[in-house]
């Protein structure tokens, strides 16, 4: 029996400040150690100020999580010696003097399955490293503290995973579930993070760190089971220990085990007073916590009778259920829907395209009504699309201006379809007796007219003409 | 009771480069066992308490740049990183 | 001109014009220079002073707005950051540490035109009773030399008592501003906890440390409270003493207040002539109508292990950042490999620090946080609740600060468990958070007996009373030096 179990780690990039000190939090567009302040440098006789935000962030995810939230939350300092902690110690959450860090107990659905949390806690996270010089001798090691003190929230489960593809499809649901909150952006590099811990056959639990990415955590995790396994079919047992993942070689090693380090000396940071958050504050978050993507789907469906696939894929963006939000109306919400997914989200498939897209929700709602009202047929529409994009212009200046007019008028269109008729008089015959290939009449009307009469009237125009 | 091989396992642990591990034994040891008087102190049943601070007096989320460039104060290289021995 | 002046009549005499800031502060440098050969209570003299003391002159002369100071001489302890300045806490460690920044403390004094005229001698990182663990070598005490002045605040004990400056700002541990002030016959303040901004303060506990002054009069330690005090955005712990004024009304004397002398602060080990101090002080209070009646505080007795337990503890935690690798002394990267490198920059660690570090790891560690740590914050609990229980009773509580007579150098350094057990009427203040002061009040021998006066939490205005009543009764002889 396979249990994997996460500990994920998702920066608050949405904060304007780091845990501890007014730095940015979000480090990414700065020179090597230009996002420091004594704070968060370590530096002599300064103090950690607590960012009220990121507190209540943290409540609002462990509230979306269905976990509990006590009312007083406490900091623990975990001392070890690492040069990308620059006091060397790292200021946590843990739960020794009964439940203190920000989210307790809670669970989360993957599919049918109930993925169960076993905490949330607020941390900071340490700088980084680099390392320059190739040979072992003459290798240096850097230090840049821009991402010191930058607000961490750690999300460890339950053992509950059974398979890697189970792990992959959660950490989507939880990316989306993050985003949608408005507290992350999991697309940033290094945003989210994952440890994994695996045991199989009731065996050993092994820690895996260092994955760079969720791929690359499916991809660990496939390995250390396949490894587990094999050496429980030679009767090898299974050491108990921390692996890495190696990403040259695709595999988990043995970290070296330094007895010594792993004794952090828990106790209580003396510099941070116990937290009181108390319920009127949690009332007040949970009001203004956006709305869930189960609850949005929910409504797509049972209020816009938009079919499910289309809800889902809809409702588990934020993005462009936002976008959805402002330009649908309750006569077009199918509409809007239908465009965003089937044809937006493919055109705008990456952060640049989106950022340069010229569109906006007026542009989508005039271009629903357009299709539903027949001023333009769905496949002259995805042509007016990709000009909205570009150009941003209005939906009429583009009908107009790349003639997408729906030919719906029916005499014009009556016209064209007799003049199919007459030099179609072979396939005519073939559609009298076999009803099924007039589509390919309805083809040669759709080509006469550039692609804008309507499918619709077409086909019964046909038929009636030809009389069947 | 504290041997020499706890003071070097603890002088590891807080990476501190001790000669004589032996030197501090009596010393340490005398202090430790001073603490044992806490076992008659009769608090097991105590509740550890803590300062409070409520959640509306914590520092307002807002970037702040510190006004100069620490790291040119900080051992600094090439006056962007702080260089650390090799792991 | 007279050095031996209070900060209030400093102050009086530049407004009135009967002396100059650079008149006051030149006879101060050549104080220092004269004394402090013998004395060693600098690491540093400012060598501005001067130049600052023209310009507030200047201000002075010209109407412009000057700050509540007057310039002021007043000296530091090494672990505070002044910026530009450089801040060793007494410590081979931070030879070359320069503070990019200034403590809170530091800017509010700033603001007011204070002078800082030098930086002072501490044990290392503020951990020792005697000034003797500071790697520059001790300080003496100038009412005689061959004695300890106290610690870890030693220095500025001894730079206020000997008239090197009218003020100095130490930081209380566990009664490291308080027994120095005693030994050496200051005024030595330790406020409630969150009272005064840490932020700039080398951390060495802290969760019961607190920066204090000591001044010559107990009107003088208020009127730098009133700078110095209240709530700091820097400083999570800080508390809002809406901006109370510790001077007001601090002649309202001591009638009827209850006073609760505190048994285990005056049982054996406790000296005879301190006994004696102490009794008389207890008369002369009842004299301006206290009323003082005995109190048990039990946990007492175990306050000293639960004050080193938790101190090494956090002292280790605190200390950690000290790898050498962004500030500390000259030691080049190369050829070390990370843990070989920090572990030998450590190695500049005293003895003493390194000691309390090796404590410090030992009791919180996972075998035995139990037994030594978690019990220590147990008893921290405990003494808190039995202190409470007594402030129902008595507005005050009062012991000797120290229950032995300033001993000689030398004579505790290798027996720690007695050096400890100095402390042991002055870490109950800081476990528990409470204000405490410490009076000057009687010399013996030649040699200073100060007297302690505990309040509860947020009631330094009415400690700073009762200790104003105390000190009127008090005269004492003029220091040798």
């Amino acid at each position: 029996m396979t249990k994997i179990g996460l500990e994920i780690h998702c920066q608050l990039t949405n904060l304007e400040s780091k845990l501890f000190c007014s730095c940015k939090a979000n480090y990414r567009e700065f020179e090597p150690n230009e996002n420091i302040c004594p704070v968060c440098a370590g530096m002599p006789g300064s103090l950690p100020r607590l960012n009220q935000e990121a507190v209540k962030k943290a409540t609002m995810i462990s509230m979306a999580l269905n976990c509990s939230t006590p009312e007083k939350i406490a900091f623990f300092r975990k001392n070890y010696f690492y040069p990308d902690l620059p006091k060397n110690f790292q200021i946590t959450q843990l739960n020794i003097y009964g439940d203190t860090s920000v989210g307790g107990s809670g669970t989360i659905s993957v599919g049918d399955k109930k993925i169960r949390i076993t905490r949330i806690q607020l941390e900071e996270d340490p700088g980084r490293l680099i390392y320059e010089g190739s040979s072992s001798k003459n290798q240096i090691t850097l230090v840049d503290y821009n991402r010191a003190g930058t607000p961490l929230v750690e999300i460890v489960t339950e053992p509950d995973f059974e398979t890697p593809k189970e792990v992959r499809d959660f950490l989507n649901i939880l990316s989306d579930l993050l985003k949608n909150l408005g507290v992350a952006d999991p697309s940033l590099e290094g945003a989210m993070r994952a440890d994994a811990n695996v045991s199989t056959r009731g065996g050993n639990k092994v820690e895996i760190k260092n994955i760079g990415s969720f791929h690359d955590l499916e991809k660990a995790a496939h390995f250390e089971i396949t490894r587990q396994e094999s050496l429980h079919d030679r009767d090898i047992p299974i050491a108990q220990e921390t692996r890495h993942w190696d990403d040259r070689r695709k595999i988990t090693v043995s970290s070296r085990s330094k007895e010594e380090d792993l004794d952090y000396r828990y106790f209580l940071e003396g510099d941070i007073p116990w937290v009181k958050i108390n319920p009127e504050i949690k009332t007040e978050l949970k009001s203004k916590m956006p709305e869930s993507i189960s609850s949005k789907k929910e409504r797509y469906v049972t209020k816009y009778q938009i079919p499910e696939q289309v809800a889902d894929v809809l409702s588990s963006d934020k993005f462009y259920s936002d976008l959805f939000e402002e330009s649908h109306s309750e006569s077009n919400a199918k509409e809007v829907a239908n465009i965003i997914t089937t044809e937006l989200m493919g055109l705008e498939d990456t952060r640049e395209k989106r950022e340069a897209s010229k569109l906006t929700a007026p542009h989508l709602k005039d271009l629903a009504d357009a299709i539903q009202t027949g001023k333009v047929s769905r496949n002259s529409s995805k042509n007016a699309l990709h000009e909205i994009l570009k150009t941003g212009k209005s939906v009429s200046q583009i009908i107009s201006e790349l003639d997408l007019g729906n030919v719906s008028d029916e005499s014009e269109l009556l016209k064209i379809i007799d003049q199919v008729i007459s030099n179609e008089s072979e396939a005519v015959e073939q559609a009298k007796s076999n009803p099924q290939t007039i589509n390919y009449l309805v083809g040669k009307v759709m080509q006469a007219t550039k692609g804008k009469a309507d499918p619709t009237s077409t086909l019964n125009l046909l038929k009636k003409q030809i009389g069947i | 009771m504290v041997t020499v091989e706890e003071i070097e396992h603890v002088s590891k642990l807080m990476k501190i480069d001790v000669d004589d591990h032996s030197e501090y034994l009596e010393k340490v040891q005398t202090m430790i066992s001073y603490f044992d008087i806490l076992d008659s102190a009769g608090v097991e049943s105590e509740e550890i308490s803590m300062p409070e601070i409520p959640i509306e007096q914590l520092r307002n989320d807002e970037y702040i740049p510190f006004n100069e460039k620490l790291i040119e104060k900080m051992n600094h290289y090439k006056g962007t990183y702080v260089r650390a021995p090799k792991m | 001109m007279n050095l031996k002046i209070s900060a209030l009549k400093f102050i009086e005499e530049v407004k009135t014009g009967n002396i100059t800031v650079e008149e006051f502060t030149a006879k101060t440098i050549d104080r220092i220079n004269q004394v402090d050969d013998k004395l060693h209570a600098f690491l540093s003299v400012n060598n501005n002073a001067i130049d600052q003391a023209r310009n507030i002159d200047k201000k002075i002369k010209s109407g412009e707005n000057v700050g509540v100071c007057y310039g002021m001489p007043i000296s530091i302890k090494d672990n505070m950051c002044i910026k530009d300045t450089k801040t060793t806490c007494a410590s081979k460690m931070l030879e070359n540490f320069v503070a990019p920044y200034d403590a809170t403390v530091i800017s509010k004094l700033k603001k007011q035109d204070a002078i800082f005229i030098g930086k002072v001698n501490m044990d290392e990182f503020a951990m020792g009773l005697t000034t003797e663990f500071s790697a520059f070598g001790p300080s003496k005490n100038p009412w005689n030399i061959e004695h300890v002045p106290g610690g870890s605040s030693g220095g500025s004990a001894v730079s206020v008592s000997s008239y090197e400056c009218i003020a100095s700002l130490g930081s209380d541990t566990g009664g490291s501003v308080r027994n120095p002030a005693s030994f050496c016959s200051t005024v030595g303040y330790k406020p409630t906890y969150g009272l005064i901004s840490r932020f700039g303060l080398i951390s060495y506990a802290n969760s019961i440390e607190q920066i204090g002054p000591l001044t010559r009069t107990v009107k003088d330690t208020a009127f730098m409270l009133n700078i110095i005090a209240g709530v700091d955005p820097n400083d999570n712990t800080t508390l809002n003493n809406n901006n109370e004024d510790y001077l007001e009304n601090i002649d309202s004397g001591i009638e009827g207040k209850k006073i609760g002398i505190i048994t285990e602060m005056i049982g054996d080990g406790i000296d005879p002539e301190v006994m004696t101090a102490t009794k008389e002080a207890i008369s002369k209070l009842e004299g301006l109508g206290a009323i003082c009646e005995e109190v048990s505080l039990e946990m007492v007795k175990y306050s000293v292990a639960a004050y080193y337990t938790i101190t090494a503890t956090e002292a280790g935690s605190n200390l950690a950042r000290y790898d050498n690798l962004r500030y500390g002394y000259e030691m080049p990267v190369e050829g070390y490999e990370f843990n070989s490198y920090i572990s030998k920059a450590r190695k500049n660690f005293g003895p003493e620090v390194t000691r309390r570090m090796i404590i410090g790891g030992f009791v919180p560690s996972a075998g035995h946080a139990g037994k030594y740590f978690l019990k220590a914050m147990k008893v921290k609990s405990k003494l808190t609740k039995e202190i409470n229980e007594a402030f129902k009773k008595f507005d005050l509580l009062i012991a000797p600060t120290v229950p032995i007579l300033p001993f000689k150098i030398g004579e505790k350094i290798d027996d720690p468990v007695s050096l400890f057990l100095v402390d042991i009427n002055t870490v109950t203040a800081n476990l528990t958070g409470k204000p405490a002061i410490s009076i000057p009040f009687k010399i013996v021998n030649g040699l200073p007996i100060g007297i302690q006066l505990m309040a509860n939490s947020m009631n330094d205005k009415m400690l700073l009373q009762a200790a104003h009543a105390l000190e009127k009764t008090v005269t004492l002889p003029e220091i040798p030096i």
